[in-house]
C-alpha cells in the first residue's frame, strides 16, 4: 500500500465515522430537557388562560399576550441553546469538532421549515385584529414544519430523527385539518412528550454497550 | 527505502473497503442494527451479510438476533478485538503516510 492509497482510506475512515457519529451526537438529554419545557410552557398557558385553546390568548390583555409570547420564545430560545450545548459536549467526549459537515447539514435542514414557521406565527398573531382560527393554525404549522426539517435532518442520520419527524408532520396534517382548537393539547402531546419519548429513545440505546 | 507496507503486515480482513466501512462505524457507535449499516454504507442485504460474517467469524463484531414485535431485529457491535484490529489498522495506515512524507522530505 502506498502513501497515497493509504491517505485516502483514511479519508473515508473519517467521512464514515463522522456520518455514524451522528448517531452519537443525536441531542437525547436536549430533547429531554426541551420536552420538560414544554410541558412547562403549556401548563403555564393553561394557568394563564384557562383554556386549550391557543386563540384564547385573545382574552388576555395586552400584557398577557406580550408575556405569552415572550415566555414561548424564551423556551425556544432556551430548547436550542440546551441542545447545541449538548451536541458540543458529545462531540467533545468522541474527540470531534461539533461543526462537523454532516451535523452542519443536518441542523440546515431545519432552518428553512423553524423560519417560516416564525414568520407565519408573526403573521397570525401581529394584525390589528387577529383571528382565531388563524391563531388555532399556529401550532399545527410549527408541527409540520418542525416536523419536516426534523424529517430532513434525518435523511443525513440514521431512522429515529426521520420517525420523530414524520410523527411530527402527521400529527400536524390531523391538529390543522380536525382539532385545531385544541392547540395547548397537540403543543403538549408534540413538542413535550415526543420529544420526552424521543429523548429517552436516544439515551437508552446510546447507554448500551 | 521506499514508502509501501509489506502484504503480510496488512489485515485484510479489515482491509477490504465494505468491512473496513462497517468496523468504522461501528468503532463510534454503541451497536447499530443491521438496516442502519446497510442505509448508512449503501449495501445490499447479501453484500452486508457475507462481509459481517466474515468480521463476525474473524470475532471482530458481535451480531445479536432479537425481535421486535415480530419483526427480527439482527444488531452488531464491535468488539475489544475488533476495536483493537481497528487501532492497529488506523497506526498501520498512519506509518505509511509518515512514511511517505519523509520520503518526499528526504534529498
Amino acid at each position: 500500500m502506498n502513501r497515497e492509497e493509504a491517505q485516502a482510506r483514511m479519508q473515508e475512515i473519517q467521512r464514515i465515522m463522522e456520518r455514524a457519529t451522528l448517531w452519537t451526537l443525536l441531542p437525547g438529554t436536549a430533547a429531554v430537557i426541551g420536552g420538560l419545557l414544554v410541558l412547562a410552557g403549556c401548563a403555564a398557558s393553561y394557568a394563564m388562560f384557562r383554556s386549550l385553546d391557543f386563540a384564547d390568548i385573545l382574552n388576555l390583555s395586552l400584557r398577557g399576550q406580550v408575556a405569552f409570547c415572550v415566555m414561548w420564545f424564551a423556551i425556544g430560545v432556551v430548547g436550542v441553546l440546551v441542545e447545541v450545548v449538548f451536541t458540543a459536549q458529545a462531540a467533545k467526549r468522541q474527540g470531534l469538532s461539533p461543526s462537523i459537515r454532516s451535523a452542519r447539514v443536518a441542523a440546515f435542514s431545519m432552518t428553512p421549515g423553524v423560519i417560516v414557521a416564525m414568520v407565519l406565527t408573526f403573521k397570525f398573531l401581529i394584525p390589528l385584529e387577529p383571528r382565531r382560527e388563524e391563531i388555532q393554525y399556529i401550532v399545527p404549522v410549527w408541527m409540520m414544519l418542525y416536523g419536516t426539517g426534523v424529517y430532513t435532518a434525518g435523511l443525513f442520520s440514521l431512522r429515529p430523527p426521520r420517525v420523530l419527524g414524520i410523527t411530527f408532520l402527521v400529527a400536524g396534517v390531523v391538529a390543522l385539518l380536525a382539532f385545531q382548537e385544541y392547540g395547548l393539547v397537540w403543543a403538549a402531546a408534540s413538542f413535550g412528550l415526543l420529544h420526552l419519548a424521543f429523548g429517552f429513545y436516544v439515551l437508552s440505546k446510546q447507554r448500551q454497550e | 527505502m521506499g514508502d509501501s507496507i509489506r502484504p503480510d503486515e496488512i489485515d485484510y480482513v479489515i482491509h477490504e473497503r465494505v468491512r473496513l466501512a462497517i468496523v468504522s462505524a461501528l468503532a463510534v457507535t454503541p451497536e447499530l442494527s443491521f438496516n442502519e449499516l446497510k442505509e448508512m454504507l449503501s449495501l445490499t442485504d447479501g453484500n452486508l451479510s457475507a462481509h459481517s460474517r466474515t468480521l463476525e467469524e474473524a470475532g471482530y463484531i458481535s451480531v445479536e438476533k432479537t425481535f421486535q414485535g415480530r419483526r427480527p431485529l439482527t444488531t452488531m457491535r464491535l468488539s475489544t478485538k475488533g476495536r483493537k484490529a481497528f487501532q492497529r489498522y488506523l497506526d498501520m495506515l498512519r506509518q505509511v503516510i509518515a512514511q511517505g512524507d519523509s520520503s518526499r522530505e528526504a534529498p
